[in-house]
């Protein structure tokens, strides 16, 4: 189902007029508003007038995650606080997690973007969908949970964790549509299978997964063991939270709310747009957005665009699934990790050595992060007891700061490989 | 500063006949519609429409906790569920939970009155909403989450747990109200203390504290420590979540918003409606909720109502802090646990003795709970390991049904003192009193 016919299907050219309108104002606002930006645009020579097509966008500085912070918390908002209704923040380090500010037509204009999102997935009104997304300062349980209260279906806000009373939720109260991150929904299969529940009888129907890539073969698998229609979507705190783009039932490629945010594919390197059809950095305006517009901000998510017209009827542009990152940035779970949070973590405990490794694995479908700590022979404790408690302590410093369970393993020094060049920080078996 | 001044500040004689139109329609649909309503009152011999002034509630019969669980999960619905816009429920183990439905209305409903309760407790549009109770389908998060919004403050919607980050989120936005149980208010403070933060440098200026029982020496502290004024919150998710009632400034009682809810107080072995002052056990009946109307339903909290005018001018009734349970339940963080769930489980494990004790006490603000089990003598004397094993299990299985930690230490058989009479299962070392 479309939700918006009149915005998902618009003429190409309307699109675009509307873009060009809307480019126009964003630009202008975060002129007037933003010292941040009002700084960047002279500092490249632009000035709002200039904006007179489309394609003079390129014209506009990038914005990236650097820019963000160095004026955390509150440098990129363009209204006071007395018009800002709702704060969220990525999943952050105790230094500079970005924090993006919404006003009241902000947040109207998200579930209307999620709305979207949930129909596309094929959410109606007489769905009980249950948001197993964490609610919190994490925009992924609240983003969805705003859609589907826009649709009209009943919300069951289970949030993330507790799999057992997730399964037996979805069997008494009849669930009909799952909203999660991918690898999650596995974990439930296999919890449910052992409970020796099967999901595939259940009324479950459809689910609509993000916050972390995922692959088409996994995308059968859990099509399969839930048995449901299982659809892709995407979204940045950043620009908004989930609901910037999402796939239709057609499955192929996610039709981006074009109306809303203006994308762009472009060379990492170079900073040049790509032609169509070619692979890049994915880069975003918001259009529409008033507490927290971005100009060009970077993603550091590859993708694609499709130029093809869509089956659906949607004439939104499509992105193809996410297939990588041009930064080391890890997704745990949904969890946004870098190695670099883990070793900030480590360097301000004392007796540990700045050798340490991060292990991925996934245990059943559930990823798992592990990290391996050197500790200098002095303070290697000699009881078993100790040995936990450091590292049970070391895990909690880094729950606190990830918001993320890592398991601690202590290891003796000069036990971590040494490499001539850079040191391999991160091993991933989880082999997707 | 009030919310709804109209309704909020309406003359008793007012009140009384909204709160007869409204108990009428509601008896009328719940009869209606919810089969298990007709049962009861059939067999009461009682119809809505003997209902003629608000004295005749009492002649109605009671709604218990067990009566949303026998009709687990939707036989207390009054509306279908394609007119179901939430979905929360309480904790517990399959056959424990209650599930309780809303509409569309009935969010609003729900958003209007924790927003009351937001500027009962000084809360203005200006404010900087820091909601620290978890979201989820527990009604404390959503609840205040969506008062907020609809007071048009800031909300940090920061759900529970994470403290450091808490605090540091207190400090880099300004929040300026903090939204949490009051034994979590406590934990931040010594937590901000090791982390070198004054709380006399941040901006925090009221505290909306509830889910569990506290005290008024437990007020004095929390103020002192965090530099806030603390307000007392009151809701069950039965009724609707928080925004049943909630403290003025005049701190002497929470008004119970009586245009949503009728409030008795009754005593809990013979029933009988007490008058004013008089402590007994809550009853609330909904009259303006249509998903889920519960009627005379028993909360279990021990309190009193008082029908005083307040100095503030509201004209609502005022309940004194609850003082406690009428029933076993422990609360433990906010999340409701009865002991026989915690048996339950126990029972469940393989090597388990069926003696066992649970030790609540409250480390550094923070409920701990402890519980002592006995094993099988063949199992005690096998290798730590294998202990190790089974209280690691017993933990999970507790944190995964009841949401709560829980330490479970092994102890060897005979060691749990017997009783002759009742089994001293619970050991209570906090001090909620005073």
């Amino acid at each position: 189902m479309i939700w918006n016919a009149e915005y998902e299907s618009m003429k190409r050219e309307d699109i675009r007029e509307l873009q060009l309108r809307r480019l126009q104002w964003i630009v202008k606002w975060v002129n007037e508003r933003v010292p941040a930006y009002k700084k960047k645009l002279d500092k490249a020579g632009v000035k709002p007038s200039d904006i007179k097509t489309l394609e003079d966008s390129t014209k506009l500085p990038f914005t990236t995650k650097d820019d963000l912070m160095e004026d955390y918390p509150f440098g990129f908002f363009a209204l006071p606080m007395s018009k800002v209704v709702r704060i969220h923040s990525t999943s952050g380090t105790t230094g500079d997690p970005v924090v993006v500010g919404y006003s009241r037509g902000d947040i109207n204009t998200w579930a209307e973007v999620t709305a979207r999102v949930a129909a596309g997935g094929g959410v109606t009104e007489d769905d009980v969908i249950q948001v197993s997304f964490g609610y919190g300062l994490f925009t992924g349980g609240f983003g969805m949970h705003y859609g589907v209260e826009r649709v009209g279906a009943t919300v069951i806000p289970v949030s993330a964790g507790n799999t057992e009373r997730q399964i037996m939720i979805m069997q008494n109260l009849k669930t009909t549509g799952l909203i999660c991150t991918p690898s999650y929904a596995l974990h439930m299969s296999e919890v449910a299978a052992k409970m020796g529940v099967d999901m595939r009888s259940m009324p479950l129907r459809i689910a609509l997964f993000g916050a972390e890539p995922w692959s088409e073969g996994m995308r059968k698998e859990i099509e399969e063991r839930l048995g449901v229609m299982a659809t892709d979507n995407y979204g940045l705190s950043e620009i908004m939270g989930p609901g910037v783009a999402f796939e239709c039932e057609q499955k192929n490629g996610l039709h981006i709310s074009e109306d809303h945010f203006l994308p762009e594919v472009i060379d990492p390197e170079t900073g040049e747009q790509l032609p169509m059809g070619e692979t890049g950095e994915l880069a975003f305006t918001t259009l529409t957005k008033e507490a927290f517009p971005m100009i060009r901000y970077r993603t550091k998510d590859l993708t694609t665009f499709i130029a093809e017209p869509c089956e659906c009827g949607r004439t939104l542009i499509r992105m193809a699934r996410v297939q990588g990152r041009t930064d080391d940035m890890l997704i745990i779970r949904g969890v946004n990790v870098f190695p670099s949070q883990i070793e900030h973590v480590l360097t301000e405990i004392e007796g540990v050595e700045p050798q340490y490794q991060i292990v991925l694995t996934r245990e059943g479908t559930m990823d798992q992060i592990e990290v391996w700590v050197e500790v200098s022979q002095a303070v290697f404790p000699d009881a078993m007891r100790k040995l936990v408690e450091f590292e049970r302590d070391i895990e909690n410093r880094l729950y606190n700061v990830l918001g993320l369970h890592a398991k601690v393993k202590l290891v003796e020094p000069n036990s971590i490989e040494r490499t001539a060049g850079k040191a391999k920080r991160v091993i991933d078996r989880r082999g997707n | 500063m009030f919310w709804d001044e109209k309704n909020e500040a309406i003359s008793r004689d007012e009140l009384q006949g909204l709160q007869l139109s409204r108990l009428q329609a509601t008896l009328e649909r719940a009869y209606s519609k919810i089969p298990f309503y007709k049962k009861k009152f059939d067999k009461a011999g009682i119809k809505p429409a003997d209902i003629k002034n608000l004295s005749d509630l009492t002649s109605v019969p009671f709604t218990t906790k067990d009566d949303l669980r026998d009709n687990y999960p939707f036989g207390m619905f009054a509306e279908p569920l394609d007119d179901i816009v939430r979905v929360h429920a309480s904790s517990g183990t399959t056959g424990q939970v209650t599930v309780v439905g809303y509409t569309a209305t009935d969010i609003d409903t729900w958003a209007e009155l924790v927003t009351r309760c937001i500027v009962l407790s000084g809360g203005t549009k200006k404010d900087i909403i820091q909601v620290a109770y978890g979201y989820g389908l527990f009604t404390g998060g959503l609840g205040l989450h969506y008062g907020g919004e609809k007071l048009g403050a800031m909300v940090i919607p920061m759900s529970g747990g994470n403290t450091k980050r808490q605090i540091q989120v207190m400090k880099d936005f300004g929040s300026t109200i903090l939204c949490c149980t009051p034994s979590y208010a406590l934990y931040m403070g010594e937590v901000a203390a090791e982390m070198g933060i004054d709380f006399k440098q941040l901006n925090l200026k009221a505290g909306i504290f509830g889910a569990e029982p506290w005290s008024e020496s437990m007020r004095q502290e929390i103020e002192t420590k965090l530099n806030l004024k603390a307000y007392d919150i009151y809701g069950l998710s039965e009724v609707i979540g928080p925004g049943v009632a909630n403290e003025c400034e005049v701190q002497q009682g929470l008004h119970v918003f009586e245009d949503h809810f009728i409030p008795e107080v009754i005593d809990p072995d013979s029933g009988e409606v007490l008058g004013p002052g008089e402590q007994g056990e809550l009853v609330i009946t909904t009259i303006t909720k249509e998903a889920t109307p519960v009627i005379r339903y028993r909360t279990k909290d021990v309190t009193s109502l008082n029908f005083e005018p307040c100095a503030c001018g509201r004209t609502h009734a005022r309940m004194q802090r609850v003082f406690g349970r009428s029933d076993d339940m422990l609360i433990i963080r906010g999340v409701n646990v009865f002991p026989s769930q915690i048996e339950e489980i126990l029972m469940s494990v393989e090597g388990t003795e069926p003696h066992y004790q649970i030790i609540v006490d409250r480390q550094k603000a923070l409920d701990e709970v402890e519980i002592q089990v006995e094993v099988a003598a063949d199992i005690f004397s096998d290798e730590i390991k294998r202990l190790a094993q089974l209280s690691g299990l017993i933990e999970q299985e507790i944190r995964e049904d009841l949401g709560i930690g829980a330490k479970v230490t092994l102890v060897e058989p005979k060691t749990i003192q017997r009783s002759e009479g009742k089994a001293k299962r619970l050991v209570d070392k906090r001090d909620l009193a005073g």
